[in-house]
């Protein structure tokens, strides 16, 4: 080797050396600088650390669904989610907003539906210039939604954050939308105190929330540290209540209509089974601002008010079990007026109804004679009648399984309150307060043969589909009065019906048997006149159908009609007879037997005007009649009706056009329409009576098809 | 083990750093992966592990393959991977893949795996500038003759990297630089080239700004920004923040293996910071130990130096060693927070499947090397003769 070369090895090995020297000062820095981070600043960014780590997190549990009595969804809960945008994320540069942002308004637009691409984008902008790192897109987002959201390529831009930002809530939802919504109620949140089933069977539905140790990630993710849970949560268990879907469908629609007309402040009705006590419809309206009737109080079990002349039931039913009234008693109605002390009593009808006998009196609702009748035969001792009323249990909650209940006031004559005047009034439901259930409860105890049962709201609690309780039927009181009282009792409610204040109902499918009552309405400070001098009142009717074998017991009260009609028995009472009707008439089991003896006329010929012809053919021959088939092979026929002959005409369904159903029943429209890929919703019961897309319309595959049943 | 060390030649201090590197590798990685794999993969861990297992286990194939090439092939390779690497930058950042907005990675075709192309380039630069170094030994303090010709392919290959990955390209023209220090260029030129580069970024840059075509600028003024000023609850502070906890979490004793809390935080916990990961859970001595490895690495090139009659030979190994030696240092200065966020892998330690392919060539070529001296001083003496080895005629001091 060569002295230059030698030279130039040795020029290599010390400039090597240098640049070694540089890096292991270079590595000394690094090593100091652990050091430092871990001795010198250690506990600052030990402690920053635990307060960023790890935390024991929630996870919360199902809550459980509320069924009707029939299996219908009256309240479930479904996650959704709230949708914001960090437009500030610094991962998200403004070149990449800038080639994004117009495809992601265009991606909200499509995705919501609610706004157009072009204000999604106005928006989006306005939050851009603000820096808006909490931008709110939509609420109430499906999860499906949110997966469609996460799949944009904008999203996929940023390094550690995306800048979406997705809240779970959990959502609770009344499938059934207002029907007994009250009733359901819900669960309490901030803010607001829970009402209704929701309310009181709250920790039921609930469920118990879990925990989970989750540690939160790079995007703010939350990740669980280990497989299990800490704790595993408990979903909630479904609640069942008596509430029957149709016939609260069927009430709440009665009641609704009967408002209107009467243009009323508000109302409430209660359907209860008369063996059971169970609650099968509760509805309550009140007029809201706009004029629409929602429902926003439970008035059936929580307006107590003066219930005015149902209450005489209660007071006729005490005197007669005491032997004191009967029947036949007669009674002197002197004109429609009495006095009582300075106190002076009118009947509805003026001029009265002259002497009449106390059933009459009861029937014709008049004040004078039924407060006589009580009056002549407690006044020495009124304290027998105020013990028989509380030997009834008149005076005590409920105890319902949901809060809200007002007590009722039926005061002693050891009240203060007391005066001479209190019996007589009190006889015709006046110096007294209960709220329509607790009259009910009376009523229903009449149609159910004297035994008084706790109105239930609530059957079963189930958890995935096992019963895990069931509420039996809960006597109050195992007799309210004597055998002999009740039949006299039911004579009187029936006859209220057939000749008396309640008449307007008497031609129905069902007989009804029950009471009317029109109150006058104390108005707390005005007394029983409002500020412009009028009287407002109250109109109720209470009763049970069929009045010979009864199934339900009811309660209609409207409060402040405010036209000239006002009587119990021409607002509240049509109500009830529309509920008991269609209640009637969907209840196959309380009809009657039909009598062998029946022939089918004309009039009774079951109108069809078309179906599937073998099912035609197979009816009208079952039910005697005879059916000439125009076209034996023919899948679908039209009927002409012809005295007892039935002609049926070939009736073509063409392909791709929405056919004609109206006439038919449910079963051969649904096989026909959802054949030619229509998606049918239907209500009511009965045959066809609307299409919402008419006969020849064009299909168009998925579309929905709306249809009337009556 | 007797058929391995059959076939594997060379210095065994680098072997044993290798191996040590790639235990801590694995260990490392399979901790840090397992937000990655919650995330992407469902939660199953294990396949990040048998994914980065099998990387290494190529990488050692790799490595084994690389080093019994002789050295002096590397030559003539240089020359055609430099040839190559110049159309394949231009192709990159033109249509490579967007990947965290740059425009580093080509997907090959056939076997479908996409690979930074300034990995290759990088590579192969620092060969050819071995190779162009030695061959202008003679007259190297000369402007013209040596220093432009030398310095061209480097300007070149920087400018071509620098869009895309800024980092990468003054890593580079750094090591370039010491590189061609080592290969006793001169100080003069060397400071002239550092104002030179200075000037053309601030060119570039000033370019970009008025075209509007900001590009990766954005994201280097905000990092850097980050570094000087750390803004709460911005994602470069973010980073460094977790990094620095990590490091910090449980005193100069780590955690142990598997305990780290931080991977969960760090984004790319598995790559850019595996290193706070390292010491995170083997503590001062574990992130002493990595560094140290390097450090002895290093220190074995200099021994080929100081030992090879040849000055390709020196400055190949060197080249390749300290380019690998000075990005792990820069690596492990970002994980403790001494430097702003670069994102350099630490070499034959992070997780990524051609990054330590490519490193593994690296240490193939300095083993090559070093496999060639061992059999030389063998031969030397066996035949305890003076005669000069006909291959030292082919590049001659």
């Amino acid at each position: 080797m060569s002295e230059e070369k030698k030279n130039i090895r040795k020029e290599f090995v010390v400039r090597v050396y240098i640049v070694y020297f540089g890096v292991m000062l270079f590595g000394i820095a690094i090593l100091l600088r652990i050091l430092d981070l871990q001795v010198v600043q250690g506990s600052h960014w030990r402690s920053k650390a635990d307060s960023m780590s790890t935390e024991l997190r929630n996870i919360e549990a199902v809550r459980g669904n509320i069924y009707s009595d029939d299996g219908s969804l009256m309240a479930t809960s479904s996650p959704s989610y709230e949708i914001r945008l960090d437009v500030g994320t610094p991962s998200i540069t403004k070149t990449i907003w800038d080639e994004n942002v117009d495809g992601l308004a265009s991606a909200f637009a499509d995705l919501f539906k609610d706004r157009t691409k072009n204000e999604y984008l106005r928006d989006l902008k306005i939050a851009q210039t603000e820096h808006d790192r909490y931008h709110l897109i939509q609420r109430e987002v499906s999860f499906d939604k949110v997966r469609e959201l996460n799949a944009l390529s904008y999203f996929k831009k940023g390094k550690f954050k995306n800048g979406l930002i997705t809240i779970q809530k959990n959502l609770r939802e009344k499938p059934l939308e207002q029907l007994a919504s009250r009733t359901i109620g819900y669960p309490p949140s901030e803010g607001r105190t829970a009402v209704g089933i929701e309310g009181a069977f709250d920790s039921i539905l609930a469920g118990v929330s879990g925990k989970r140790l989750e540690q939160k990630i790079a995007g703010g993710i939350w990740k669980p540290l280990r497989d299990a849970n800490s704790i595993e949560p408990q979903d909630g268990h479904d609640v069942i209540s008596t509430i029957d879907k149709n016939i609260q469908d069927v009430a709440e629609n009665a009641l609704k209509n009967s408002l209107i007309k009467n243009k009323a402040e508000s109302g409430c009705v209660i359907i209860m089974e008369v063996a059971t006590g169970e609650v099968r419809a509760i509805a309550n309206l009140r007029r809201q601002t706009d004029g629409t009737y929602e429902e926003v109080l439970n008035y059936a079990i929580s307006e107590a008010t003066e219930p005015g002349s149902t209450f005489k039931l209660i007071s006729m039913i005490a005197a007669m079990d005491d032997g004191l009234v009967d029947l036949n008693d007669s009674v002197n109605t002197t004109g429609g007026v009495t006095k009582y002390f300075n106190q002076v009593m009118k009947d509805s009808h003026e001029g009265g109804y002259g002497r009449i006998t106390a059933q009459r009196a009861f029937e014709l609702s008049s004040n004078v004679g039924i407060s006589k009748l009580i009056y002549g035969a407690y006044a020495k001792n009124p304290e027998a009648f105020i013990d028989h009323l509380y030997k009834m249990k008149v005076n005590e909650p409920l105890n319902l399984q949901i809060s809200g209940e007002t007590a009722p006031d039926i005061k002693s004559v050891k009240d203060p309150r007391w005066s001479g005047v209190s019996l007589p009034w009190m006889a015709i439901g006046y110096e007294l307060r209960m709220t329509p259930l607790q009259q009910l409860t009376f009523y229903n105890a009449v149609a159910n043969n004297g035994k008084m049962v706790k109105p239930l709201l609530v059957k079963e609690i189930r958890d995935k589909g096992k019963i895990l309780k069931h509420f039996d039927p809960i006597v109050i009181c195992d007799s309210i009065c004597s055998a002999k009282t009740l039949v006299k009792a039911r004579k009187m409610l029936e006859g209220v019906v057939e000749r008396g204040t309640g008449t307007t109902i008497r031609d129905t499918l069902v007989r009804i048997a029950g009471k009317t009552g029109t109150a006058q309405r104390s108005l707390g400070t005005t007394g029983y006149k409002s500020t412009e001098n009028k009287v407002s009142y109250q109109a109720s009717f209470a009763g049970y159908f069929p009045a010979e074998a009864p199934v339900y017991s009811g309660i209609v009260v409207v409060y402040s009609p405010s036209t000239e009609v006002y009587y119990g028995g021409s607002v509240s009472a049509p109500v009830f007879r529309e509920i008991a009707d269609q209640v009637y008439a969907s209840r196959i089991e309380m009809h009657k037997e039909l009598t062998a003896s029946y022939v089918p006329g004309r009039e009774y010929i079951p109108k069809i005007k078309f179906g599937f012809q073998r099912d035609l053919e197979k009816v009208y021959t079952q039910l005697g009649f005879t059916a000439t088939t125009a076209n034996p092979a023919a899948d679908w026929a039209q009927v002409v009706p012809q005295n007892n002959n039935m002609t049926l005409l070939e009736s073509k369904v063409a392909k791709n056009i929405v056919p004609n159903v109206v006439g038919m029943g449910i079963k051969d429209a649904l096989y026909l329409l959802e054949n030619a890929g229509l998606n049918v919703r239907f209500r009511g019961r009965g045959l066809i009576i609307k299409q919402s897309i008419g006969a020849g319309t064009g299909i168009i595959s998925g579309t929905e098809i709306i249809l009337e049943l009556g | 083990m007797n058929w391995l060390f059959k076939y594997t030649y060379g210095d065994r201090v680098i072997w044993l750093v290798i191996i040590l590197l790639s235990m801590f590798s694995i260990l490392a990685v399979y901790s840090s992966t397992g937000t990655l794999a919650y995330k992407m993969q469902g939660g199953n861990t294990e396949y990040y592990l048998f994914k980065h297992g099998a990387i290494v286990f190529v990488g050692f194939i790799i490595l084994l393959g690389s080093h019994l090439i002789k050295y002096t092939y590397y030559s003539r390779i240089a020359q055609i991977a430099l040839f190559i690497s110049i159309p394949l930058l231009l192709f990159t950042l033109i249509w490579g893949s967007h990947y965290n907005q740059a425009n580093r990675w080509i997907t090959l075709p056939v076997i479908n795996m996409s690979f930074q192309t300034s990995d290759f380039a990088k590579l192969a630069l620092i060969m050819y500038l071995a190779r162009s170094l030695s061959r202008r030994q003679e007259n190297i303090k000369d402007f013209k003759g040596a220093f432009v010709p030398i310095i061209i392919p480097v300007l070149i290959i920087c400018a071509l990297i620098l869009p895309a990955n800024l980092s990468t390209a003054a890593l580079l023209f750094m090591t370039c630089l010491l590189v061609m220090f080592i290969g006793r260029v001169s100080m003069k030129y060397i400071l002239l080239l550092i104002a030179a580069g200075v000037i053309c970024f601030m060119f570039f840059i000033s370019i970009s700004l008025l075209t509007k075509k900001t590009g990766r600028i954005t994201t280097w003024v905000a990092r850097i920004e980050n570094f000087m000023h750390p803004v709460e609850d911005d994602d470069g502070n973010y980073q460094a923040q977790h990094a620095k906890i990590a490091v910090a979490a449980n005193g100069v004793l780590g955690k142990g293996p598997g305990n780290s809390t931080q991977r969960n935080f760090l984004p790319e916990a598995y790559s850019d910071y595996i290193y706070a990961i390292i010491i995170e859970e083997y503590g001062f001595p574990g992130g002493a130990a990595v560094l140290i490895l390097y450090l002895i690495l290093f220190h074995r090139t200099i021994r080929i130096v100081k030992k090879s009659p040849r000055a390709f030979a020196s400055l190949l190994a060197v080249g390749c060693g300290f380019m690998l030696v000075f990005q792990a240092m820069v690596n492990m200065a970002v994980a403790v927070n001494l430097f702003p966020v670069t994102g350099q892998p630490l070499p034959f330690v992070s997780m990524g499947g051609t990054s330590i392919w490519f490193t593994s060539i690296s240490l193939g070529i300095i083993l090559s090397v070093s496999r060639d001296l061992e059999q030389e001083e063998n031969k030397i003496s066996k035949d305890n003769s003076n005669q000069i080895h006909p291959e030292s005629l082919e590049v001659s001091y």
